[in-house]
């Protein structure tokens, strides 16, 4: 028991890392859920990359390194990302993952020239950009995500019919007359702005891994979208206390805790899912195939 | 260098191209031969419509790069370059087998890959630099790439092991683009799709490997990507694609190679990098199979014609 409270008495950067952490992960396992649907998962991947070179940029353009224009510089990026993909994905010659792969890698190339011949002096931290700092949240990445989830959360309840309208079938949707293009950009900049905000605090893999994976875990275990939201979350959260403790109790990356033990749930779950599971699929089929077999055999 | 003074650009450019210091020659060598190769293997993971799986894949490799140094406790280059091919193949079969069954989207499946591969790897490296004996692996270099510290020795492996790609892929190219463009219909004919399978995700695996030196692991997702994407605008048959393709993917290595070596702190890997996006930029606005212009020009010429139909 004295190890799961201990690490609480230590200071207070327990709660607040548990306090982003979770937060960050709500968000993004709701987010996820609805990228997961659109089969956009990996513009997830693509947003998480760009910030770089937003922060880049946003430096260069106001010489400052304050949170929110940074976090403003990245957030227009991302938006341009998303409107760069959708536009070169609608070219005959290209497919949408090509799309993906092209305007992340340029915009990040861009980003790290940029960095090391104009901005060689700012203190950009590449290594906390890409895996994160969990146990050490400043206060700016504490505010941005305390604020920025309930608004996030908020619009998403707020546009929910529409959001899963849309998702499970976009021509439907468009032909009742919701705004199909409208709803995916606004969710392109929900995730960027979700992504930037918790990219100090939990970095960039790690905010991939926990839009993406709960959302694929909660598909092979839920019937319905409010379940899968609701295994989705659970899911963040889960991932988020396992990894944290076993960040503590080994010494190891929590921002790479978190990611293992989220990818251990999913393998479970992939395994052993009640319907869907792989383990179970292959017992039904050995088991058809031997109560096949039993006629044949000489002795019966 | 000063921004803007041409005269110097071209002197310094000359010098790179005029070959006569060694650390040129290997840059140049190892960013032409990455790209080649990466052009090549792209072409396959393009057509099929797997980009991504490169990118999973090159992150991937970094658990596998972290227990070869557990393991052997130094930092020896073909024990680490063993360990990540190990784990990149292992990544890019996982995706194969994961996105295979029902209630699975492809797309998810890599992105759950590469991100848990990669958490992995920060967990082992962050044991690895807590542990007594541990130091760090040199990990901004393997992000980022260095073709300046490519020395001649992993040059001639490169060498060696692209020249035997390109002779597998002579050799299996008929089945291989059969399998591109009508995966069912192979196997329909009988052709070992899985063994082909596995094939192509092991070449991916090795290009990503012999590359990660001279460009880094997020930037090699953008060689093996970018070239064949641009290719496509040029050419409708297979072999035209790859050729294309090739040829971008090696002319930005050299390309790259030069501006990092004239100007002061640009990486090859980004260079490379912007050169093929250019070229893509081109290839999207003039390309012949479906570039923008061509298809204004046919666009008003049909216009034209029914027109002039019309008035007849």
């Amino acid at each position: 028991m004295s190890f799961f409270m201990e690490p609480w008495q230590w200071g207070d950067w327990m709660w607040r890392g548990m306090l982003t952490l979770n937060l960050v992960a709500i968000t993004c396992a709701v987010l996820g859920v609805f990228l997961y649907l659109r089969r956009m998962s990996l513009i997830a991947d693509a947003l998480a990359h760009v910030a770089l070179p937003g922060i880049v940029m946003a430096f260069l353009v106001t010489g400052s390194l304050d949170g929110a224009l940074m976090l403003g510089g990245a957030a227009l990026v991302g938006l341009f990302t998303a409107v760069a993909i959708e536009w070169i994905s609608r070219q005959p010659s290209v497919r949408s993952d090509a799309a993906i792969g092209v305007v992340f890698t340029a915009l990040f190339a861009l980003g790290v020239i940029l960095l090391s011949t104009r901005v060689r002096d700012a203190h950009i931290d590449t290594h906390c950009l890409l895996y994160g700092d969990v146990l050490g949240v400043s206060d700016r990445a504490l505010s941005l995500v305390a604020w920025s989830t309930p608004v996030v959360l908020g619009l998403v309840a707020i546009f929910y019919r529409w959001l899963a309208v849309s998702s499970f079938d976009a021509r439907f949707a468009l032909a009742m007359g919701v705004p199909v293009a409208a709803l995916n950009y606004g969710l392109m900049s929900a995730v960027t702005v979700t992504a930037v905000a918790g990219f100090e605090a939990v970095g960039a893999v790690l905010v991939i891994a926990l839009i993406i994976v709960p959302a694929a875990t909660a598909h092979l275990l839920a019937r319905s979208l409010k379940a899968m939201l609701a295994i989705s979350i659970g899911h963040g959260i889960l991932a988020s206390w396992a990894g944290m403790y076993l960040a503590i109790g080994l010494n190891i990356s929590a921002a790479g805790a978190v990611v293992v033990a989220g990818g251990a749930l999913y393998a479970l779950a992939f395994l052993f899912a009640p319907e869907h599971g792989r383990f179970w699929r292959w017992r039904r089929r050995s088991l058809a195939t031997a109560g096949q077999r039993q006629p044949l055999s000489p002795s019966g | 260098m000063e921004p803007g003074s041409t005269e110097i650009f071209w002197s310094r450019a000359t010098e790179f191209f005029s070959l006569q210091y060694d650390f040129a020659l290997y840059a140049l060598l190892a960013a032409v031969l990455v790209g080649v190769i990466c052009g090549l293997v792209g072409t396959f993971m393009v057509l099929r419509g797997m980009s991504l799986v490169g990118d999973a894949a090159g992150h991937a490799t970094l658990p596998g790069v972290a227990i070869a140094f557990l393991l052997t406790g130094t930092k020896s280059a073909p024990a680490l370059l063993l360990g990540a091919l190990i784990s990149a193949v292992l990544g890019a079969m996982t995706i194969t087998w994961i996105s295979r069954g029902p209630r699975v989207r492809a797309d998810a499946a890599i992105g759950i890959v590469l991100s848990t591969f990669f958490g992995l790897g920060i967990v082992l490296l962050s044991y690895i630099q807590t542990s007594p004996t541990g130091q760090q692996a040199g990990l901004s270099e393997y992000l980022f790439g260095n073709a300046a510290a490519v020395t001649p020795a992993q040059i001639g492996v490169v060498a060696l092991a692209g020249a035997l790609l390109v002779v597998l892929v002579g050799v299996f190219y008929r089945p291989l683009s059969l399998m591109v463009f009508d995966e069912r219909f192979a196997q329909s004919l009988g052709l070992p799709t899985h063994w082909l399978e596995l094939g192509l995700m092991s070449a991916l695996a090795m290009a990503v490997v012999l590359s990660i030196q001279a460009v880094g692991v997020i930037l090699v997702a953008a060689m093996l990507i970018i070239p064949p994407s641009a290719a496509r605008f040029l050419s409708k048959k297979l072999s035209g694609v790859m050729m294309a393709s090739v040829a971008m993917g090696g002319v930005s290595g050299a390309l790259g190679a030069m501006f990092s070596y004239v100007y002061e702190g640009v990486a090859t890997g980004p260079a490379m990098v912007l050169v093929a996006v250019f070229f893509f930029s081109l290839a999207l606005v003039f390309g012949p199979v479906g570039g923008a212009v061509p298809r204004a020009l046919r666009r008003r010429h049909a216009r034209r014609s029914a027109l002039l139909r019309g008035s007849r």
